[in-house]
């Protein structure tokens, strides 16, 4: 069996408007992986190809072992797969959806789904019309949660839900990990939320894989470095450095691969370093498609 | 073959639209009370309303069955379930025709057992009275084979309008081909060739249309 619940190796998709180039991503068993790109980056393409809704033009998926679009059958049973775009049958209640789901998976935890809906605030017999747009995530995710999924594919789960609900559901995800032989793959612009709950971190941007590695590592690669620069004093262009914005006697350099030698190298030159700061995901995903965009531009 | 998720899918589809189903029986129920009542007058106006509600019906369905499931999004819902996009093709063709032809045939065999049953009408215009229930058929997969070939609202709503308004002009040259008409007033149904010709010619169109959406649609590469 492979190591990799997911595994997209040189995947590419060409439209007249969007070209998907050289997917190349892993996520190991037991992981949750947040992809984070900007709207249109290619997130939902991605999503959609390893899903098998979408046949690549070139390149090998695999999902849980099975090889997509030709075995998607067969890996679906396993996948739980909700999106933001995804709705449900406004003119029925949710306990005909879940009664629908029930006769097709024998797995169906009935229990939990009652759980769930306990967790959630829903009512069973409530139609779906009804329902708040949090109302209606939290039900899209109790239908796929009840299935017991080895793998969970989240596209965009949290857009347009309030703290609250969104913390219900970070939580509910959170809780689900608890089981070791699942995964997880969630896309999102929203980097709180794959900060908070991911293992591993993919940033795409214009259809490509700009980074992808774990997250506590990832983390700890960038830095913000505040300098102070003495009139007439230039500094040398240090390997790891991606970005140096200077104003006046004012410098903040980005460094990517942070080594603490990259203070001494600057101080060395006669600048004074004022702070050496960590960097929020956020911060680092602007930093990372900035970077990204000037290296495909220039 | 994933039979059991197939099924429960059309299952799925008819729990949807019984609604629908038995209103356009309801409707073709009181047109046949209307065609009932004797006079010439009612007699058409309920044979027109008859046949109405075929055509109707054979119009919304696919909408209501296909296409609003691309337009509500609920089509990423039943992706995400152990399908692939032919056997969901399948799903969708076997139960939007199934709607279908329930109804249609019912109304198929009430109104002509209604022709048999009344000495005013001659037993003559039975073949023609079944062609003209070919029609609706015809137009039908025609629809339905539009809306899940083209999985557009203004693809399926062009071929609703072509196929309804050529039901009249067709019924006209029927009417006037010499060949039909001669046995209209006959006691019994006449089974010509011309009308064995326009039967099989509308079996094997309702056929074809059916056969080429299922092969296009299997050969889809992009499902949502």
């Amino acid at each position: 069996m492979s190591d990799f619940a997911i595994e997209l190796r040189g995947v590419g998709k060409k439209y007249p408007w969007f070209t998907l180039d050289n997917i190349h991503l892993e996520l190991p068993h037991g992981q949750i992986m947040g992809l984070i790109g900007p709207n249109g980056a290619g997130k939902s393409t991605t999503i959609r190809i390893l899903l098998g809704l979408v046949q690549q033009d070139h390149g090998e998926v695999r999902v849980l072992g099975r090889r997509m679009p030709e075995e998607q059958v067969a890996a679906k049973w396993d996948i739980g797969f909700a999106s933001e775009d995804m709705r449900l049958y406004e003119g029925m209640t949710l306990e005909w959806h879940m009664n629908f789901i029930r006769s097709i998976y024998p797995g169906w935890d009935a229990t939990y789904a009652q759980l769930l809906l306990k967790r959630f605030g829903l009512r069973a017999e409530q139609k779906i019309k009804g329902l708040s747009h949090g109302q209606r995530v939290k039900a899209t995710l109790l239908l796929v949660l009840a299935r017991r999924p080895r793998l969970l594919v989240l596209d965009e789960p949290t857009t347009g839900l309030d703290p609250v609900a969104r913390h219900e559901i970070l939580r509910e995800l959170t809780a689900v990990m608890n089981d070791d032989g699942r995964s997880v793959l969630f896309s999102s612009h929203n980097t709180q939320d794959v900060e908070q709950i991911s293992d591993q971190i993919a940033f795409i941007d214009r259809g490509r894989i700009i980074d992808c590695m774990d997250k506590e590592a990832y983390l700890d690669r960038w830095r913000r470095l505040r300098l102070e620069v003495p009139a007439g004093t230039t500094l040398p262009d240090l390997p790891g450095i991606i970005q140096f914005r200077q104003n006046g006697r004012l410098a903040v350099a980005t460094a990517n691969a942070f080594a603490p030698g990259m203070a001494n190298a600057y101080e060395s030159q006669g600048a004074r370093v004022q702070s050496i700061d960590t960097m929020t995901l956020e911060e680092i995903f602007i930093a990372n498609v900035e970077h990204s965009r000037e290296e495909v531009g220039a | 073959m994933n039979g059991s998720v197939v099924r429960t899918l059309i299952l799925k589809d008819w729990q949807l639209h019984r609604r629908l189903i038995l209103i356009s029986l309801a409707a073709g129920g009181v047109a046949l009370g209307v065609i009932q009542l004797k006079s010439e007058t009612a007699f058409l106006v309920g044979a027109i309303w008859y046949f109405v509600s075929l055509f109707v019906l054979g119009s919304m369905l696919p909408v209501s069955n296909v296409i609003n499931e691309r337009k509500k999004q609920t089509a990423v819902f039943l992706m995400s379930l152990p399908v692939s996009a032919t056997q969901y093709a399948l799903a969708k063709m076997v139960s939007t025709v199934g709607m279908f032809l329930i109804p249609w045939a019912a109304m198929a065999v009430a109104g002509s057992t209604l022709v048999l049953s009344r000495h005013d009408i001659p037993n003559g215009i039975i073949p023609l009275t079944i062609i003209l229930f070919g029609f609706p058929l015809v137009g039908f997969c025609m629809i339905a084979g539009t809306a899940l070939i083209g999985e557009s609202e203004g693809w399926t709503v062009a071929a609703s309008i072509a196929c309804n308004s050529s039901y009249g002009l067709l019924q006209y040259f029927l009417i006037r081909d010499p060949a039909i008409n001669r046995d209209l007033n006959s006691p019994v149904p006449v089974w010509s060739a011309r009308v064995l010709t326009v039967l099989a010619g509308e079996a094997a169109a309702a056929g074809l249309i059916l056969a080429i959406t299922f092969y296009l649609q299997s050969r889809k590469r992009e499902f949502v």
